[in-house]
């Protein structure tokens, strides 16, 4: 169960924009569409204890980190809306969706007007299969948990670190308790290891969850019977 | 004299571990009349952990609301069956988008999952005859989305009511069709929203619904349903369409900001 991949995760490059952006190999247009940019987008950040501005690494680790709480929260609150997986997983998606919430909630308001918009999901059915449901939610925690672990030492404020680690415990129970309803060891390896980002750039890659969003208006003129 | 010196071994032993007990207790209660040493050593003072830069709040349940709804986009076109089944009878097809150029959307009412563990979704359609549901593979839709709100048209009444939780939150005078350009009744829903377009006739803004004219199947674009904005306000309220629902543009505008696209809308 470790090897899970996601299946299908990002589309439309959200998570591998923001994966490159932690990584160094920076694209131009990254945090420019959702964002200002320079200076400006630091000082946006919610200033730490020391109240200076975060760096731009932390800005940019701060966003993957919301580009997967947005993914984890909205395919736990999307179970949760639909109310198709029951049994023993029921109250899986009401307790994590609103941890998850939680998350994003933090990290957007730390983040201020630098943070990432919130991508568009197809989830393609597993949050209305119990079985697709839970392997999935044991990827997304294990992904979770990994991806703040690997990114963890690149932190330069203490007290966006200790918000961090706050944030990956949390991840880590989330992933433990998954792999135990699961029926996998939640914790079979005396030390864990980060994923590094080349590697969750490849789950990225074969993954497909965000999407565009739905065109819902046009400029076109109606042809309505009037 | 191995006895012996088993037994020499057995003293040793004893009397070794007497006196790390003696050294370990000496040390424990040491530690207690001094807490700033260990065995003659200073403990490390170690500084203040920092205060996390974020304020994490409490878990945020989700709203659970009362007229709640959901829609989901068409990915790709898609044959459209009766039932839940890959062989069953095909209904109609769906395109992935819109005469106006927006994603196809549908109406969810419900899933199954056939014997092969397929799952499909049944959906409200944008065809006639008006009210026509069916069934599609759930990898012919992508997005889903959810809404509160629900727009209720009343034919007698000539009014359009917005309900956001079950409860009014605009209510506002409506144009429907003349008599021999019915406005269709039944349930339907909300599928784009057009804005910034050149006709007057419309007014300002114009929603397409799934409800189709049964009187003008040759329409141009197929008949929808329109709810929208009017260059003639005058008319309002009145039997005055051609089947369409038109509003004051104040009121369209309103709805243009409460009313997303995927809400149901009732016409009786």
């Amino acid at each position: 169960m470790s090897d899970l991949t996601l299946g299908e995760l990002d589309r439309d490059g959200a998570l591998r924009e923001a994966v490159e952006q932690v990584s160094g190999e920076t694209r131009a247009t990254f945090l420019g569409k959702a964002v200002v940019g320079g200076a400006a987008l630091l000082g946006a950040l919610a200033a730490p204890a020391a109240g200076k501005a975060a760096a731009a690494s932390d800005v940019a680790i701060l966003n993957y980190a919301l580009t997967l709480e947005y993914l984890q929260s909205a395919f736990y609150t999307e179970t949760e809306r639909l109310g198709a997986v029951g049994g023993e997983l029921r109250r899986v998606p009401r307790q994590l969706g609103a941890v998850e919430r939680a998350h994003v909630t933090a990290l957007k308001d730390a983040l201020g007007r630098a943070a990432v918009k919130r991508p568009a999901f197809n989830f393609r059915g597993v949050t209305e299969d119990n079985a697709k449901f839970l392997k999935t939610a044991v990827a997304f925690e294990d992904l979770g948990a990994a991806a703040y672990k690997a990114q963890a030492a690149r932190i330069k404020s203490p007290a966006l670190l200790a918000a961090a680690i706050s944030i990956h415990s949390v991840e880590a129970r989330h992933a433990a308790w998954m792999r135990f309803l699961a029926g996998v060891t939640p914790a079979a390896a005396a030390f864990d290891e980060g994923k590094p980002v080349s590697e969750v750039r490849a789950i990225v890659a074969s993954t497909h969850f965000v999407v565009a969003r739905p065109k819902r208006k046009s400029r076109k003129n109606p042809k309505y019977t009037g | 004299m191995a006895k012996t010196r088993q037994k020499t071994l057995a003293r040793a032993v004893a009397l070794g571990l007497v006196a790390s007990v003696a050294v370990a207790s000496a040390a424990l209660i040491s530690s207690r009349s001094t807490p700033s040493s260990y065995a003659g050593q200073v403990a490390p003072v170690l500084p203040a952990a920092p205060e996390p830069a974020l304020k994490v709040p409490a878990p945020v349940r989700l709203r659970t609301s009362i007229g709640f709804a959901q829609w989901a986009s068409v990915r790709h076109a898609v044959s459209v069956r009766a039932s839940a089944r890959s062989e069953a009878r095909v209904v109609t097809r769906l395109a992935s988008t819109t005469p106006e150029g927006t994603s196809n959307i549908v109406l969810v009412l419900g899933r199954a999952m056939d014997r092969a563990g397929r799952l499909w979704v049944r959906v409200r359609l944008p065809v006639l005859p008006n009210g026509s549901a069916g069934w599609v593979p759930r990898q012919a839709l992508g997005v889903y989305g959810v809404v509160s709100t629900h727009l209720v048209i009343d034919l007698e009444g000539l009014t359009a009511t917005l309900l956001r939780d079950e409860r009014p939150i605009l209510r506002a005078p409506i144009g429907v069709g003349r008599p021999e350009w019915p406005t269709p009744k039944g349930e339907f829903y909300v599928r784009n929203m057009l804005t910034r377009y050149k006709s007057p006739f419309y007014g300002p803004l114009a929603f397409g619904t799934s409800a189709r004219s049964s009187a003008l199947t040759d329409w141009p674009g197929g008949g929808f349903i329109g709810i929208h904005g009017t260059n003639a306000p005058e008319l309002l309220p009145g039997r005055v369409s051609h089947g369409c629902i038109r509003l004051r543009n104040q009121d369209i505008l309103k709805l243009g900001r409460l009313m997303p696209v995927g809400t149901p809308v009732t016409i009786r």
